[in-house]
This record gives structure tokens, sequence and C-alpha cells, in this order.
């Protein structure tokens, strides 16, 4: 009677293995206590004796080095001298799968055949059939993939403006370590500033030209925000230049406002609505598009209450403006009373200030709002 | 000499001058298979033959040279036969066990011992219905008498009173096997007390006492009087076939003895000694035979082979008329009918205007069959087209053969199919071979009907489906209906065509009703119907499945399966092209039968469909049959054995996802 080697359970929870390499050659005598065979199992790799002596006989099916295997699973025979051999005795259906040489998918003949008639490459194919065998299906959707356009998605195309601005964004990205503060303000003085102007029937300055003033006037108090990192050192601010986002059809544009401390804030809003109306047409020139140290950035207008604006590189700083709008202040002697409140963000560059430092900046650009007055006359 | 002395002389020297020279024949290695020779016998065929017309029918045995040639068989197409030879009487199909010459009422031999018996008395029971005065014979050994076939065959025509005579050629061995040790009572004749028929004993080595009691058995057969058993006690002197050993089961000293009683010798010295001819009259007759035996033997041995591409020719009947078309379901709108009133509708109307119908079964009469497969006929058509049988599976099926063979349509009602395994051998030996063994010159329109499959809890002697076994055996068609519509189309056809059929009809489906057009239709054999379209999977079900695999369809069209459900509607012939067609559409193929799954049809398709269809294969082919084990009676035993919906719809999923 030939005599079956299976593979060993190696282990109470080996569920499979990896067939390593026989030791010995097909039809070799082998004798009990030899080394046989090799296997594979949780990366550890044993030789097994054999359990019987006889001639090895390796069925033409047996599995292959490489091929995982199961307990139990019949590996070959010990044969006695002159007996035959009983050959490719089935596999159990349930083991077959196991057996598959790994990389070499089945393709069922259905599917060999279409891939011929359409020139498809099966071995390049996963299967979505049991085992990963390569079905019809398969080779008709490698088909339409290799043949169909690529399905139609809506396009922009990308302008020099949004490739410019895309850059940018990416260099602030990239070269600075950007913190955000947010603070409450009270803007109660600053919307009274604007009535008044328009009391007078004068056309008032935007929230922006008034933040703008007294943003420049706290800058001189804390002139790292306005300074630039130049590695060994960081470079001050020799005037205070700010930038003014402004949204136009083509995409953010940065006008830029020189020397704010030295214009009123009538000269200051005039310049400002200058500057929005040709970056709005882009009639802009590329000065007024340089040298900002400091940007300023609004979106109260549309409702946003706090963000995290980015950077203009190489500035330090960007101040976010939030919307305005009423809120119930609880005052110090417990009496309830109701407020115009801003959110302020200030996105800082934490490699040139740290946030306390930062956070002061907003602390006296806070004490600002409460009165403006003094800077923010005719 | 009288024309009956010269008859006899004549014929038993033809006889024994034909089979010495087919002895040497054998020795010289001319014959192929089997010889076995009648010497010693000659009076018996002879005597019988004398009188016999050639539209008589004569059934033969393995021992057949000597009724061939009696019956008026010339001996080159004895000879040439044996040769295997394209001009001998059987065209080479036969040899010595298969002589067949229908033209001369030469019905046929036999190789199995017994069924010429049953063919007999279904030849006399077709000149019964037809009417006229032929008589059916059937010549046999001792050793046929211990078998069924002469116990069935033998009450069945006492009963009907049958124009048939049944010949005992007791020569005292089967083989080797003596008839005083195998018979509970050796006396033949005798046991035809026991049918209630006459039965006489005559020495078979004296041809004139042959002729006479033969000539009565005739007289009375013609006369309709019945079936007689004619006993005649002979020895054969050569070995059972040339070639075998003749002395381990009986002496030198006996066959010498029985030499001695040559009933040619016998004959002949009665004719010298009254005076009625003189020895050189006859020594002219024997040279005269000795010559033409001579030159038979040379133009047998000149005659052509037959060619190789005839060897499967006449298995089925030449197609003969074309088909219209079948009628669409609703050209005649009328109340829906079932499977059962399909076929006895079917069978009414062909009984009507063909009268060769007949039916045998039990309680097929005026109870109307157990499936009311015949509700209403007796009264129309009368007792002997309406037959009811004695319990004789194989006794009726045989007989059902003999009548074929001589020109009626017998319609066998098994009732349940199970019952029809007695009869496999009368079946695949008979039936299935004779139009092939006749070359095409007897026509076999036997139709074989019962009901098939599991249910009712029935049992495992009442659910068998032995369709596959069936449609192994080449000359049969299957037949499988699983529709009222089809069963009648299909069954018109059986009643029309040449072919022995089996019609196989599922017991579960006999009362489901369906519309059937009024007007009568044929469908032809080998035509598979498309149940339902689908695209993904093609299920071919077999006759109680159709239904179950259609169910299992609908239930996957609510998931968004589309399955393809095909009716092959006969298993043989298969409509491989229909189900071939279907796979390279869809890609899968399922086959569900209730029976065996082992070497069953579903193996045959799923071969075909690998060979033919292999490039169409996007999964393995599958099988769903019902349990390998016979059929039990409870009924949750029972639900166990039989494919359900549910596991043909996970069988179907099974196969998509493969
Ligand atoms: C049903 C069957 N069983 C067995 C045989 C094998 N066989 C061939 S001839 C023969 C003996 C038949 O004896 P008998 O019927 O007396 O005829 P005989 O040969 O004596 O003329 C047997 C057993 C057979 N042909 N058919
Ligand atoms: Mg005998």
């Amino acid at each position: 009677m030939a005599i079956e080697i299976t593979v060993p359970r190696l282990g109470w929870s080996m569920e499979e293995g990896v067939f390593s390499a026989w030791l010995k050659r097909d039809g070799e005598p082998v004798r009990m206590g030899e080394p046989l065979f090799a296997v594979e199992s949780d990366k550890v790799t044993m030789d097994f004796e054999s359990l019987d002596s006889g001639i090895l006989h390796i069925p033409y099916d047996a599995p292959q080095p490489g091929d995982v295997v199961a307990p139990g699973q019949r590996l070959g025979y010990l044969l006695m001298e002159g007996e035959p051999a009983p050959e490719a005795m089935s596999i159990p259906a349930a083991r077959a799968e196991t057996v598959a040489r790994p990389g070499k998918a089945p393709v069922t003949p259905r599917a060999r055949r279409t891939a011929g008639e359409l020139d498809v490459d099966t071995a390049a194919l996963r299967g979505s059939g049991k085992g990963g065998r390569v079905r019809e299906i398969d080779v008709r959707e490698a088909f339409a993939r290799k043949t169909e356009a690529p399905p139609p998605v809506e396009s922009v195309p990308v302008s020099p403006l949004r490739r410019t601005i895309a850059a940018r964004m990416m260099r602030s990205r990239e070269n600075t370590a950007p913190v955000t503060l947010t603070r409450r303000v009270d803007a109660t003085e600053i919307v009274r500033l604007r009535k008044q102007w328009k009391l007078r029937g004068e056309t008032p300055p935007a929230y922006t030209d008034i933040v703008m003033k007294l943003a420049a006037v706290a800058l001189q108090d804390h002139p790292l925000l306005a300074g630039r990192w130049e590695e060994d050192r960081i470079v001050l601010a020799q005037g205070i230049h700010v930038g003014i986002a402004v949204d136009t059809p083509h995409g953010l544009l940065v006008p830029v406002i020189r020397d704010v401390p030295a214009l009123s804030l009538e000269q200051l809003a005039a310049r400002s609505r200058q500057l929005i109306a040709a970056a709005q047409s882009r009639r802009i020139t590329a000065a007024d598009l340089e040298g900002a140290v400091f940007t300023i950035t609004n979106l109260g207008a549309i409702g946003v209450e706090a963000f995290t604006p980015i950077i203009q590189f190489p500035e330090t700083a960007v101040l976010g403006m939030g919307t305005i709008r009423w809120e119930v202040v609880a005052e110090g002697n417990g009496v309830l009373a109701t407020r115009e409140q801003m959110m302020l963000s200030l996105t800082f560059d934490h490699r040139v200030i740290d946030g306390a430092p930062a956070a002061r900046f907003l602390r006296t650009l806070a004490a600002l709002f409460g009165s403006p007055y003094a800077h923010c006359g005719r | 000499m009288t024309e009956q002395s010269c008859f006899l002389y004549r014929t038993m020297q033809l006889i024994r001058v034909c089979e010495e020279q087919l002895a040497r024949c054998h020795a010289r290695g001319l014959i192929h298979g089997a010889c076995h020779t009648y010497v010693g016998e000659e009076a018996i065929a002879t005597g019988v033959c004398w009188r016999l017309r050639p539209d008589d029918a004569v059934f033969s045995t393995h021992r057949g040279h000597g009724h061939a040639l009696a019956k008026g068989m010339p001996p080159f197409a004895l000879i040439a036969e044996l040769f295997g030879r394209e001009p001998g009487c059987s065209h080479g199909r036969g040899g010595s066990m298969h002589l067949f010459s229908p033209e001369i009422g030469m019905m046929g031999a036999s190789g199995i011992v017994g069924p010429c018996i049953l063919q007999a008395a279904g030849a006399a029971y077709s000149f019964q219905l037809f009417g006229g005065d032929r008589v059916a014979v059937a010549f046999f050994g001792d050793g046929a008498v211990n078998n069924g076939a002469f116990h069935e065959g033998l009450n069945m025509a006492s009963i009907w009173k049958l124009p048939a005579v049944f010949v005992c050629e007791n020569n005292q061995f089967a083989t080797e096997v003596p008839f005083q040790y195998a018979a509970g009572n050796p006396d033949v004749a005798s046991r035809a007390a026991a049918y209630g028929m006459p039965g006489i004993q005559v020495d078979g080595n004296d041809v004139l006492a042959v002729a006479e009691a033969a000539e009565e058995a005739i007289r009375r057969a013609r006369s309709g009087g019945g079936p007689t058993l004619l006993e005649c006690k002979t020895y054969r002197t050569r070995a059972h076939a040339e070639g075998m050993g003749d002395y381990t089961y009986r002496t030198r000293e006996e066959v010498a003895a029985w030499r001695e009683r040559c009933p040619i010798r016998r004959f002949r010295a009665g004719l010298i000694t009254s005076g009625e001819a003189t020895e050189a009259e006859l020594d002219a007759i024997d040279a005269g035979i000795r010559e033409e035996i001579r030159k038979a033997g040379e133009e047998a041995e000149r005659a052509h082979w037959p060619r190789a591409e005839a060897a499967a020719a006449h298995v089925y009947a030449a197609r003969s008329r074309a088909h219209a078309p079948e009628p669409v379901v609703d050209s005649s709108p009328r109340p829906p009918i079932s499977l059962a009133a399909a076929t006895l509708e079917a069978l009414d109307y062909e009984m009507e205007r063909n009268p060769r119908i007949f039916v045998l079964g039990e309680g097929i009469g005026a109870r109307g069959g157990n499936f009311g497969t015949t509700a209403g006929l007796f009264a129309k058509y009368g007792a002997a087209r309406l037959r009811d049988t004695p319990i004789s599976e194989r006794g009726f099926t045989g007989l059902a053969c003999g009548a074929a063979m001589a020109g009626a349509r017998p319609v066998v009602d098994f009732m349940f199919i199970d019952f029809l395994n007695d009869a496999f051998g009368e079946i695949v030996n008979q039936i299935a071979k004779m139009q092939y063994m006749s070359s095409g010159r007897l026509k076999m329109p036997v139709l074989l009907r019962g009901c098939i499959g599991i249910g009712h809890s029935a049992a495992t002697h009442h659910s068998g489906s032995y369709h596959s076994i069936y449609s192994h055996i080449p000359g049969l068609r299957v037949v499988v209906p699983s529709t009222p519509y089809d069963a009648k189309g299909l069954f018109t056809h059986a009643l029309r065509c040449d072919d022995p059929v089996l019609f196989l009809e599922p017991r579960e489906l006999m009362s489901t009703k369906g519309a059937v057009p009024a007007e009568p239709y044929e469908i032809e054999f080998g035509k598979a119907r498309v149940v339902r379209e689908g695209r993904q999977a093609t299920v071919a079900a077999i006759g109680p499945m159709v239904q179950r695999a259609a169910a299992a369809a609908e239930a996957l069209a609510g998931e968004g399966v589309s399955v393809e459900v095909l009716d092959p509607r006969t298993v043989s012939p298969l409509d491989t092209p229909a189900i071939l067609a279907s796979l390279h559409k869809t890609g899968r193929l399922l086959i569900v039968d209730e029976a065996f799954g082992p070497c069953g049809i579903g193996a045959e398709i799923a071969a075909q469909a690998a060979d033919a269809g292999f490039n169409d294969l996007d999964a393995p082919i599958r099988r769903l049959n019902g349990a390998f084990a016979p059929t039990p009676y409870s009924p949750t035993l029972e639900a166990a054995v039989t494919p359900p919906v549910d596991r043909i719809v996970a069988a179907i999923r099974a196969l998509i996802e493969e």
C-alpha cells in the first residue's frame, strides 16, 4: 500500500503554510527519520522527517514550492519497490483553491476566447470569480477600460492668475509656521464712526479702511508682526504698507496701500477705493501689488465670523475680519447690554513671533477699537 | 411423391446439407461468430412450416437456420449472413443468431432465450386485431420453458385466444444442462394445462407426426380456436455450437444412438418402403441439394462485405414526413386542460383515425387507467383495442414488440414506470434493436408510457425516474413532457412516428393544467423549449424540475439575476444545439434533474457542453440531482431527496459567483 505523505500541523493554530521544498528527489529511497520536505509557517521554515520508509513518489499535481498548503493535504507518496503509483488522486475540491499556483489566476474558457477576440491580456487581469478566476466580465471590463474615453468631467481652465495664486498659497504653506488666534472685539465705536460720516452726508470709509488704520497703529507697538523672516535675521518693516485682499471676478488680488500711518482715514479710504476698483477691472499695476508688510482680509460682509487666513508670504501676519453683529454682553455690574461685536482672526508665522506677543497685538488692537477717534480723524 | 413428401424430404435434406456445409465453413474460419446447427432436429421446422403460408409469422431462436430455410429463405441468404456479407439476410448485422427475412414471414431469430414466445403472441395479437387468418409460430428450446416469457406468453395467448402455435424443440439439453435436471415437471406438453390450452407431445424426429400435429394446431389457430403448445422431443447430434466440446455432459454412445434415429433417414426409408419414391429419385434430389448448397456457399464467399458507413444505419426509422410547425397556444381559446387530459385527447384522436393502435395495461380498459389515461376509450373502441392485461409486465411488453413487428401500433400503459423495469430486456434487447437488426424492414412503433417522479409519499417503487437509463440505448426515443401543451404534441408525434418511444409523464404534473389547442398537432422530438429567456445562466431542467427551475428563475429575476430556462422535452434525442446556443449566450450551465446524478442525462449534457461549448464556459458546468438513494416514504424524508426551488436558486447563485 502506498503511504501518503501529508502536510503536518505546525502547532494548533496553523490553518495553512507554504510548501518550501522537497529534501529528497522523486524516485529516491527514503528511510524513516530522514528529512523529507520543508514547510514554512508563521515565517519559520521547518524540515520534516519521514515517518516511514519507502521510495518517494511526487505526483504531477503535487504542491510546488511556494504553494499554500493546508494541514492534512497530500504532498506525495512513499511506495514499496515496484509498487505502482496511485496517480493523480484528486485533491478535495475545497483544497483545490488553496493549491492554485500563485500568480497564475485561472482563466475560464469563455474569458480566454473573449480575450482573444478583444485582444485583452488576461495575465494582467484580476479575476472576479472564485479564487481570482478570470471570467468573461473581467475581460470585457478590461476592454472597456482600454477603449473608453475618460469619463467626461466639467473642467475649468487654469488662468495664469489662478496659477500665480496657487503658487503663492503653496509657497506660504511650505515656508511658514502659521498659527491663528481669534479674538472678539467690540466694534460699536467703529460702527458709530462710520455712522457719523454718513450723518455728515459723506461717503464713509469701509470697515476694512478703519481696521487697517487701527492695525497700522498697533503694528507700530508690535513691529515683529510686520517683520520678515530671513533665516539668520528678522528684517523689520521700513514702512507700514498694508495689503488688502480683494475678491475679483478673476481671483484674489492684494493691492497695497503704502505708508498707512501717513494717510488720514479719508485719504486711506479714497486710496483703497481706487485700488479696489483697479483690481476689479484688472487694470491694477504690478507695483500696486507689491511691498506689503501686513495684510487685511475681510469676509465679514459675506457672513463669516472667524477663519484661518493664510499669510501672504514673505509677510509675517495676516488679519482676518469677521462679520459685525449685535450681541448681548454682560457688563461688570451684572447689567446686560447689547453691543456690536466682531471677531478678529490673526494668522502669524510662529517662527517670527510667539503666541503671547501676537495675542498682545490683538489686545492693543481691541483697545484701539474702543477709542478709534484719535486715529480716525479726517 | 406427393407434394407434401417432396417438401418434407427436400426441406429436411436442404437443412442438413446446409448445416454440414456451415460446420465445415466454421472450421475453415469463414464464420466469424457463433454457429448453432440444427442437425438432428430438421423434422420439426420442416413439419411445422409445411402448413405455414408466407404471410404467417415465425419467431425463432439462436438455433434458427432450420426455421429460416423451412420458412423459405434461400440458402445463399443464410450462408452469406453467417459469412458476414452484405447480401446476407440481415446484411451482416446479425449472423447465426439474428436471421431476419420478414418478407417471407421469418420475423427474426433472437440471441436471447425466451422473447420469441412473447413476440409470436404479439404477432398473433396483431393478426387477431386486423382480422384474417394469419398465424404466428414460436420455435424455442426446452431451455425456454423455464423462463418467465414462456409462462407469461402462453398465459396471455390463452386468455385472449391468440392464433399462435408454440413449438418447443425439446432436445433435452440447454447447452449442457439436462432438461430432466432443470425442470420440476419435465413433461412440457402437460404444462399447457396450466394455461388452459391444448398441449401435444410428438416425436420430433418423425416429420409426419410433427406435420400432422402442427397442421392440427395451425388449423385451430386459423379458425379462432386459440393457441397450442406442441412439444417435439428430439436431440441435436452436433455440439451446442460449432467448436464446442460435446462429451462432458453426454456420452458418445447416446449421441450415436440418436444419430441412428436421424429424421431424414427415417423418412427416406418410409418413402422407399411405401413405394412413394425410389432410391434413385431421392439420390437425385440429394445431389441437386448438394449442388445448390455448394453453389450458394461459393457465391457467399465471393459476396461483398457491408460498407462500414452502414454500421449505424437503421437504428431509427427514416423520417418520412415533414412536420407542420407547432401551433400557437391560443389559436383555439378554451379552458385549460390537464396534462393527462391532453394525452388522452391525442390518444383518442389517433385511435379513431388509426385502427392499428391498441393499448395494453393494467386497468386501462373499462376503468380508464389509474391516471385516467384511457378514460372513456373502452366504450368507444372496445376490449381488443383497450386490453386489460394480467400483471405480466415483461410479457405484455414482449407481446407489444411482436405486435409492432407484425404491423400494429401498441401503446403500453405502465401506470408507474417502475414497473417497466421488469420488462427491461424486452425493451433494450428487443424493441430498441429490432429496426436495426432487421435493417429497417421492420418498423417498431411501440409507445411505452408511465409516470415518473417523486411525490405523494409514493415511496421507492412508485417514484422512479429512469429516463437517463433509456436515453443510453440506441433505438429508443425518450420523452419527458412538462406541460399539457407539450404532452399533447409529443404524444401525437409518438403515435405517428415509427420508432419506439418511452413517454415518461411526471406524476406530479399529471393534473397541472395549461392551454392546449383543440386540434391535433405534433411536436417533433429533439426540439427543446425555451421556458424563459435570460442572459446570465442557463438552466436545463428535466420533466418535473422544469416548473421548479422556472420558479427559481422568477425568484432570481426579483434580484436582477437573468436566468434562461430550457426544457429539452425529449432526452433522446437531445436538443444539444439549443443547449449550446443558450450556453453561448449565458456562459453558465446548470442541469436540474430529479433522477440520480451518476451517469445521468445531466452528465451527458455536461459532457456535450464541455466538448462543443468549451470556449463558451465562464464557470464550471453544474448539476443538481435528486439524492443518490431510493425514494423514502415519510414526507420529511421524501422532501429531502428531490431538489426544491430554494436549492435551485442557491445553485444558480453559486454558479454566477464562480
Ligand atoms: C436469456 C438467455 N440466457 C442465457 C443464454 C445463453 N444460452 C444460449 S443458448 C442456451 C441454451 C438454450 O437451450 P435451449 O433453449 O434448450 O435451446 P437449444 O440450444 O437446446 O436448442 C443458453 C443458456 C441466452 N442466449 N439467453
Ligand atoms: Mg435444448
